[in-house]
């Protein structure tokens, strides 16, 4: 069969919701579905419609840890929304399209690797899963995540902190304004991996105009330079100016002239609850954009309701785009400084709040710097669940661990349960492909 | 006496079936030139055999909408679109429309008003046309432009006809149902200069039955009814013979129907004792249209498909070249291998054995190339049973529950009807390791299908009760909610009686209604719920007039 152009995997779950007046609810994807079937979209010969794929807890298992286990934190409906990101790759990698769509919920890109609630409307993050089935079942190497929803894809970055092999760019309204608050400029990846996290905190306000310089100056010449295997677009579209939990001022058009430049092979939905007045419009552009059709026409109703740039923001975007070259061109020079400041251990403890779980967790997160491999990690976490108390001790093998840290991993956790100051030991060895419970 | 009548692209078969018998069935040529023609001669042998003709009803499948498709005997007509902000949707239509502004949002708001003047000159750019067709973006979530483009274009042209999209189908798919209103259009005039030659000719020889019409979905509509909905009246030979198998082997196991044919092998699936419609409408002329149908798959393998060797291997069909060598035919078939292996009696066994000798190579006697070219069949008809399966289990859904309960269905039995029905069933039936049937009558289960086929209507409402309003496309209404908490129950029962309205303009019986779609979603305003979209399709069940086991 020739190949088409773009393949849509629509799964709106119309039977799941975080709660009744909860903004990830039942009838977010709605009108989006009204739209894209009265437009005829799954009609045209470019594009093709995919069913999602039931994900695995293997599947799960090669990002989150959760604790205490995953299967009693996330609903079928985390894994049908993880399997349709599944599917879209599927599609992708075995050339029946030549790129993909996943418009699925529940949203994952808050997610981070040790699971103890919702955060952020996410439990497990499905663009990362996606990621490393990926990585796993077709050897894909160096990958680039694109994320532009409005809110900082703190669960990605979590997720691939350590790892120089994914380049993680996130463009999303300054964390000292929005949820979750964070998506600084000084974040950038532990030192092993520096500058493959690339935060850019767009003022409120930002409209088209300020997108595209950020795309056309920063984003595109970028990822032209780390040259990924696939590229990836964590799809959120709560950049809209009807968006009522942001301030931001981009339109359909914009969004679509995004996904025509930025040409992912897979887009995974995000954020985005204007539910009515933005997403019916803003998917239909992207969809026609990823499908390569004319997307000229998709105008909202109420465009003449969008702000305009003041000049203020223009200014301060041309900053954060020439600061953000800056980082990008020396990069080489800042990871021999953070190396030589941090010795063999580079370490940090956070706060993590869940607000939908009303969780707060402490976690101690330490990485070798191991000058043969992106070095073994290991994480201590505490949290007041809706389980009680609960605490565990991670060590986590990266893809091509050398010898030495495969074994230092195992050792530090048998260690730590010698001393048992936790509950649950965890070893997630990637190389072998499981989640250890020792 | 209910008659039927299935014109075939080889035969037209008629059946007369009264107080639960078949006590006529006719077999005439088809004239494609003139379908009048062996429709006619069909009634008239039947009231021959049978020596009366008081009719009950009288009820058409025919190809005449194909025809007139195929033969190009189709209108220009007017095309106006309303398509709003979305898809470019000029180069995905049949016929270049002129684009009115003005459109409907999803949630059925009056977003931007037409103009007439913009109509009016829509009117001199279509100035050759008598026949118009208007579709609008979500019309069918508010009616009211489509209807006044219509009453416009009345006003300024006086025209023959006018179809709207709405009207035609209730669905969502703009694409789909501009389609179905520009072929409706389309096949107006054709059809309906035929419904009247019916007509005439019936009256003529005092037959006063009313004349029904079968359409693709199972269902028949009133000849009246079917001069405004012509379009409807395409691809109704399958859905007969499904039908047929309804009514003659009813079943409540999940089955696969095979009706084998000369040229083609039609498979249905079956749940419940029902059909399995397919999601989306029929492609006419390779256009997405809204009219909807079974989910049927129809392969090239049949009695009459030609066998030969190519590359080393045996080959069965698409083609066919005339009858069996068995009964005078010129080059072999698979009834010829069907014969030869003593599957069946038929023809002259000698000429059947001949044509397999023809096929034999250096060392095979007659029964084993038979065996080879029935196999050859049977692994054809099995592996299109398989894909359709498999079309049906991908079909997209959008519930979690249904993802993980899944779709799929174990077949229980294989129904089979069709000249081929009786050598290759038993054959697939064994491959599959299923049990079979082979009701009686199968040679003409179109025919009975379209004798007993039940009238069916359908209709779409949705209320939205935050606005207020409820609009139900295919009667062009939109009117207040009639009370302020309005549940599904009550959109359920509404729609109810304006299907029991509709059913009455259009002269059909009510019978037994089903829901064939439901949904309810909460609208919510910042954290209060402040009122449900609900949307509800409502259709009088397709099915057989009388319960078939006192028919048989």
């Amino acid at each position: 069969m020739a190949s088409q152009k773009l393949g849509l995997v629509f799964f709106p779950a119309f039977d799941w919701a975080i709660s009744p007046a909860h903004p990830e609810r039942e009838e977010r994807l709605l009108y989006t579905r009204d739209q894209i079937v009265e437009e005829g979209l799954l009609d045209m010969p470019c594009i093709r419609e995919y069913k999602p794929q039931i994900a695995q807890y293997k599947d799960l298992e090669r990002v989150h840890i959760g604790v205490p286990d995953l299967s009693s934190l996330i609903t079928d409906a985390h894994l049908v929304s993880a399997g349709g990101a599944i599917a879209a790759a599927d599609a992708v990698m075995r050339r029946e399209v030549d790129r993909a769509f996943a418009l699925v919920r529940p949203p994952g890109h808050h997610a981070m690797r040790v699971v103890h609630g919702t955060r952020g409307f996410c439990t497990i993050n499905i663009e990362a899963i996606m990621v490393e089935y990926l990585r796993k079942n077709y050897g894909i190497g160096k990958v680039a995540i694109v994320d532009t929803d409005v809110h900082h894809g703190d669960g990605t970055q979590d997720v691939f902190y350590h790892d120089p092999n994914t380049l993680f760019i996130s463009f999303h309204q300054d964390g000292r304004t929005l949820y979750p608050g964070t998506g600084f400029t000084n974040e950038m990846g532990s030192p092993n991996a520096i500058g493959t996290t690339l935060n850019i905190p767009l003022p409120p306000g930002t409209t088209d105009a300020g997108l595209h310089e950020v795309l056309d100056h920063l984003i595109l010449p970028v990822l032209n330079d780390f040259k990924p295997d696939i590229i990836i677009n964590s799809a959120g579209q709560d950049n809209h100016y009807s968006d009522p939990l942001a301030n931001m001022a981009i339109t359909a058009q914009g969004y679509a002239r995004l996904a025509d430049k930025l040409k992912a092979d897979i887009a995974v939905l995000e954020g985005g609850y204007s539910i009515e007045n933005a997403l019916p419009y803003v998917n239909v552009g992207i969809i026609l954009a990823m499908a390569r059709m004319d997307y000229s026409k998709v105008i909202e109703p109420d465009i003449a309701t969008c702000p305009v740039q003041s000049s203020a923001v223009t200014r301060s975007i041309s900053a954060i785009i020439k600061e953000r070259q800056n980082m990008w061109a020396t990069k080489e020079k800042l990871q021999q400084e953070a190396i030589a400041k941090a010795g063999d251990f580079w370490q940090r403890g956070r706060n993590i709040y869940y607000d939908d779980a009303g969780i707060d967790e402490r976690q101690k997160e330490v990485v070798r710097l191991c000058p043969h491999c992106s070095g073994y990690v290991t994480i201590e976490t505490e949290a007041y669940g809706m389980f009680g108390y609960k605490s565990a001790y991670i060590a986590t093998i990266p893809n091509q661990a050398c010898p030495t840290c495969q074994k230092a991993a195992y050792d530090a956790v048998y260690k730590a349960k010698k001393q048992g100051k936790q509950q649950l030991y965890f070893v997630q060895n990637k190389m072998e492909d499981r989640l250890e419970i020792l | 006496m209910f008659l039927g009548l299935d014109v075939g692209g080889t035969f037209t078969d008629g059946v007369a079936v009264s107080a639960g018998k078949i006590i006529s069935t006719v077999k005439t040529p088809t004239t494609h030139n003139n379908l009048l023609e062996c429709i006619l001669r069909a009634i008239d042998k039947v009231v021959l055999d049978t020596g009366n003709k008081n009719f009950e009803r009288i009820a058409l499948s025919t190809t005449i909408v194909t025809n007139a498709l195929v033969e190009d005997k189709i209108d220009k007509v007017g095309l106006c679109i309303m398509p709003g902000p979305g898809m470019n949707i000029k180069d995905a239509l049949p016929k270049e429309p002129y684009i009115v502004s003005g459109y409907i949002d999803h949630r059925g708001h009056e977003v931007a008003r037409p103009t007439e003047e913009e109509v009016m000159s829509a009117c001199r750019h279509f100035s050759s046309c008598d026949i118009f067709a208007i579709s609008g973006k979500f019309a069918v979530r508010n009616p009211s432009y489509e209807s006044m483009i219509a009453d416009w274009i009345r006003k300024k042209v006086k025209p023959s006809h006018i179809s709207l999209g709405a009207r035609v189908s209730g669905s969502l798919n703009f694409l789909r149902r501009t389609n179905s209103a520009y072929y409706n259009g389309a096949v107006w005039r054709h059809f309906n200069q035929f419904a009247t030659a019916v007509e005439d000719a019936l009256l003529s020889r005092g037959i006063f039955g009313p004349v029904y019409v079968l359409k693709a979905d199972g269902g028949t509509l009133p000849l009246a009814v079917a001069r405004e909905f012509p379009v409807e009246a395409i691809f109704t030979g399958p859905a007969a013979s499904v039908l047929g198998i309804m009514s003659l082997h009813p079943t409540r196991s999940p089955a696969v129907s095979l009706d084998i044919g000369g040229t083609t092998t039609d498979i249905a699936l079956w749940q419940k004792g029902t059909p399995i419609f397919a999601e989306q409408g029929a492609k006419v002329a390779g256009y997405a249209t809204s009219v909807r149908g079974f989910r049927l798959k129809s392969i090239g393998i049949g009695g009459d498909s030609f066998v030969r060797w190519e590359k080393n291997a045996l080959k069965v069909g698409p083609m066919r070249y005339g009858p069996a060598m068995a009964v005078g035919g010129s080059k072999p078939t698979i009834t010829d291998a069907m014969i030869a292996s003593g599957l069946i009696e038929f023809g002259d066994k000698e000429l059947a054995l001949n044509a397999m000798k023809e096929l034999a190579l250096e060392g095979q006697t007659p029964y084993e190339v038979a065996n080879m070219a029935l196999d050859e069949a049977v692994t054809c008809i099995y592996q299109a049973v398989m894909s359709l399966l498999a079309e049906q289990e991908a079909e997209p859904v959008y519930r979690v529950e249904d993802i993980v309960q899944g779709r799929r269905i174990n077949i229980e039995q294989i129904l089979g009807v069709g000249g081929g029905a009786t050598g290759l069933i038993p054959l697939v039936a064994k491959k599959m390791g299923l049990s079979y049937q082979l009701p009686d009558h199968g040679m003409v289960a179109n025919a009975i299908g379209a004798a007993v086929a039940r009238p069916t209507l359908d209709l779409t409402l949705r209320a939205d009760t935050v606005k207020g309003f409820y609009t139900v496309a295919e009667l062009g209404i939109k009117n207040r909610l009639p009370k302020s908490r309005f549940s599904l129950e009550d959109a359920s029962l509404l729609a109810e009686q304006h299907l029991a309205e509709l059913a009455k303009v259009t002269g059909i019986f009510l019978g037994e209604t089903e829901l064939i779609q439901a949904e309810e979603f909460n609208v919510i305003r910042g954290f209060n719920t402040v009122g449900k979209i609900i949307t509800c399709r409502l259709q009088v069940k397709p099915g057989v007039l009388l319960p078939s086991k006192e028919v048989f």
